[in-house]
C-alpha cells in the first residue's frame, strides 16, 4: 500500500500523526510530515484510519 | 438564467422543500440546551434555512459547510465592523482572509503545535487531581465553577504567561464580549448588550496595551514578547496587530474548552451507559473525546459574508449577505457520518468539524485537545459515578455553550 499527502489541502487538524504515529510525524507548524510513503506491513488499516478521519482529505492511499 | 461559474467542488443541488419553512432561532437557551433535533431538522429538511434572531441565511448539510470553510473567496471572513464583538479592527487571524491570513498563521501555529502543547500535559494532570481534591469527599459540585472553568485557564494563562491572580478580571472581560447578558441586570435589550461589548472592547486593548508596555521594558517567554519580536515579511508585527491577536486569543482561549468540557460531562452524567462504558475501557477516551465533540459542537457556528453571487439548492445567495455554517448541524448529516444520531464513544471514522476546517482551522485545538483528553481521564479515574443532582437541570448559555449551572453528585467517599 503506498500513502500520498497533499500538503496544499493539509491546514494541520494533527488526526493523522495522531491516529497514527509510526507513519506520519508533525513538522513546526503542525502540518503533516509523511514518514513512509510506502506503508510497511502490517500498518495498513492505521494508514486507512489515518486517511478516513482527516477533514482535509488530504492523505490518499492506493493498493 | 445561467448559473455563474463556480469552483468545480461546488456540492450538487438539493431540493430545498420549502425555505420559507426554515426559519430557526439559533440563539435561544433552549436551542444550546438541545440542539440536536434542531440540527436534524435543517439537515434533512432545509439545507439553505434562515436565522431569524441575527438574520442570514444557514448553511447546514457537511458537504455545504465543508465547501464554504474552504472558499474563503466566495465565504469571506473580513465581516462589517458594526456587526463586530466589540472590535474596533478585525481580530487576527479569525477575521481575515488568505493570504493576509496564512502569513499569521505561519508564525502562530508552532507556539501552539501539538508538541509543545503535550509539554503542558503533566501541569493540566496536577491541577485537575487539585481541584477534584478540593471537593470529592464531598459528593457533590457544581462543575462549572469547581472544574470546567479553573483547569483550562490557568493552562491558557500560563501558555500565555499572563499572572492567575488576573484571572477573574479577564473572565470578565471575556465575557463582557461573549456573553453580556450575565453581566447586564435583567434580560439586556440587544442595544445593552453591543452597549457592554463595546465598553469590554475598551478594557480590553487598554489591558493589552498595558502587558506590551511592560513586556517592551522586560521581555520573557510569554505569548506577547514572542509578538514583539515576531517578523512577517521582513516587519515587525505593528502594535495593533499584538492586540488584535491579543484580542482574539483571550476569547477564544478563556471560554471554549470550559464549554467542551461542561458539554461532555453533562452528557455522561446524563447518559449512566455511556458514561460506564467509558469508565471500563478508558482506551476509549480520545475517540470518545472526538465522538463527544462531534454529538455536542460546543462552538455550534461560523459566520461568513458572501462574496459573490452564486446559486447553491436553488436558492439564491447575493454578495454581502451572511450566512451561518452550521457546524453542530454539519456534523450529525448521516451523508458523511452513516448512523450520525448514534453516539458511538468508539466511532473509528470521524471527520467531525468541531473545530472547523480550512484555512482558519481552529489555532488551539492541539491544545483544547490535549486539555480535554486529560481532564476526562483524570475525571473519570476519580469520580467514576457521577450524575445531575436530583431535582436539578443543567443549564446551557446560547452562542457557545457553555453548561454554566451543571450541579453533579456522586456516592461520597
Ligand atoms: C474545544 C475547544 C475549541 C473549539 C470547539 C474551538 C472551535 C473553533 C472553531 C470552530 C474555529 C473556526 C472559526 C472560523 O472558521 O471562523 C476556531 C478558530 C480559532 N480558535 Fe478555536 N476552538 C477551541 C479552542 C480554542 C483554544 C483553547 C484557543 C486558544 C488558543 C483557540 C483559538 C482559536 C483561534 C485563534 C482561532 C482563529 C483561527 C483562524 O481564524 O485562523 N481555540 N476555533
Ligand atoms: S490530518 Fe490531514 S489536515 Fe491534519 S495534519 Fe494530517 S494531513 Fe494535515
Amino acid at each position: 500500500m503506498k500513502l500520498r499527502v497533499d500538503l496544499d489541502k493539509c491546514t494541520g487538524h494533527g488526526r493523522c500523526y495522531d491516529l497514527a504515529p509510526e507513519l506520519f510525524d508533525e513538522d513546526e507548524a503542525g502540518h503533516c510530515v509523511l514518514l513512509h510513503a510506502k506503508v510497511p506491513a502490517g500498518l495498513e488499516p492505521k494508514a486507512r484510519v489515518a486517511a478516513d478521519n482527516c477533514p482535509e482529505e488530504a492523505i490518499q492511499t492506493t493498493a | 438564467m445561467t448559473e455563474p461559474e463556480q469552483p468545480e467542488t461546488k456540492p450538487a443541488s438539493r431540493p430545498n422543500p420549502d425555505p420559507e419553512s426554515g426559519e430557526v432561532n439559533l440563539f435561544s437557551a433552549e436551542f444550546a440546551g438541545c440542539p440536536q433535533p434542531v440540527y436534524r431538522g435543517l439537515v434533512q429538511k432545509c439545507p439553505v434555512a434562515h436565522q431569524t434572531f441575527t438574520g442570514g441565511k444557514v448553511l447546514s448539510r457537511y458537504e455545504d459547510v465543508l465547501w464554504a470553510l474552504r472558499n474563503p473567496q466566495i465565504f469571506s471572513s473580513e465581516m462589517e465592523m458594526q456587526l463586530a464583538l466589540g472590535t474596533e479592527r478585525p481580530m487576527i487571524p479569525q477575521q481575515i482572509d488568505p493570504p493576509g491570513q496564512t502569513k499569521y498563521r505561519k508564525v502562530l501555529d508552532p507556539r501552539f503545535s501539538k508538541k509543545r502543547m503535550l509539554e503542558l500535559a503533566p501541569d493540566v494532570r496536577r491541577h485537575a487531581n487539585e481541584l477534584i481534591d478540593s471537593f470529592i469527599d464531598a459528593g457533590s459540585c457544581e462543575f462549572d465553577q469547581a472544574f470546567a472553568v479553573p483547569l483550562p485557564c490557568t493552562a491558557f494563562l500560563s501558555l500565555m504567561g499572563l499572572p492567575q491572580s488576573e484571572l477573574p478580571f479577564l473572565l470578565r472581560l471575556k465575557d463582557g464580549i461573549i456573553r453580556p447578558q450575565t453581566l447586564l441586570d435583567g434580560e439586556p435589550t440587544m442595544e445593552e448588550s453591543q452597549a457592554c461589548r463595546v465598553q469590554t472592547g475598551k478594557d480590553i486593548y487598554a489591558y493589552f496595551e498595558e502587558v506590551i508596555d511592560e513586556r517592551v521594558r522586560k521581555p520573557g517567554s510569554d505569548m506577547v514578547s514572542y509578538l514583539l519580536e515576531t517578523e512577517i515579511g521582513g516587519h515587525k508585527l505593528s502594535r495593533e496587530d499584538i492586540l488584535d491577536v491579543s484580542f482574539l486569543l483571550i476569547l477564544a482561549g478563556l471560554d471554549t474548552v470550559t464549554a467542551t468540557l461542561g458539554c461532555n460531562i453533562a452528557y455522561l452524567a446524563s447518559n449512566p451507559a455511556q458514561r460506564e462504558r467509558l469508565v471500563a475501557d478508558p482506551a476509549l477516551l480520545p475517540a470518545a473525546v472526538e465522538e463527544l465533540m462531534r454529538w455536542e459542537a460546543p462552538v455550534t457556528a461560523v459566520p461568513r459574508i458572501v462574496r459573490e453571487d452564486f446559486t447553491l439548492h436553488g436558492v439564491a445567495f447575493k454578495a454581502g449577505e451572511m450566512v451561518s455554517l452550521q457546524i453542530g448541524a454539519a456534523n450529525l448529516d448521516d451523508e458523511e457520518f452513516g448512523d450520525a444520531l448514534n453516539v458511538d464513544l468508539g466511532r473509528v471514522r470521524n471527520r467531525h468539524m468541531a473545530f472547523g476546517g480550512g484555512p482558519h482551522r481552529c489555532l488551539g485545538s492541539h491544545l483544547a485537545r490535549m486539555e480535554l483528553q486529560v481532564a476526562m481521564e483524570v475525571w473519570h479515574e476519580r469520580v467514576s459515578s457521577y450524575s445531575i443532582a436530583p431535582g436539578e437541570t443543567p443549564v446551557y448559555s446560547p452562542g457557545i455553550r457553555e453548561v454554566t449551572h451543571l450541579p453533579l453528585v456522586w456516592p461520597a467517599a
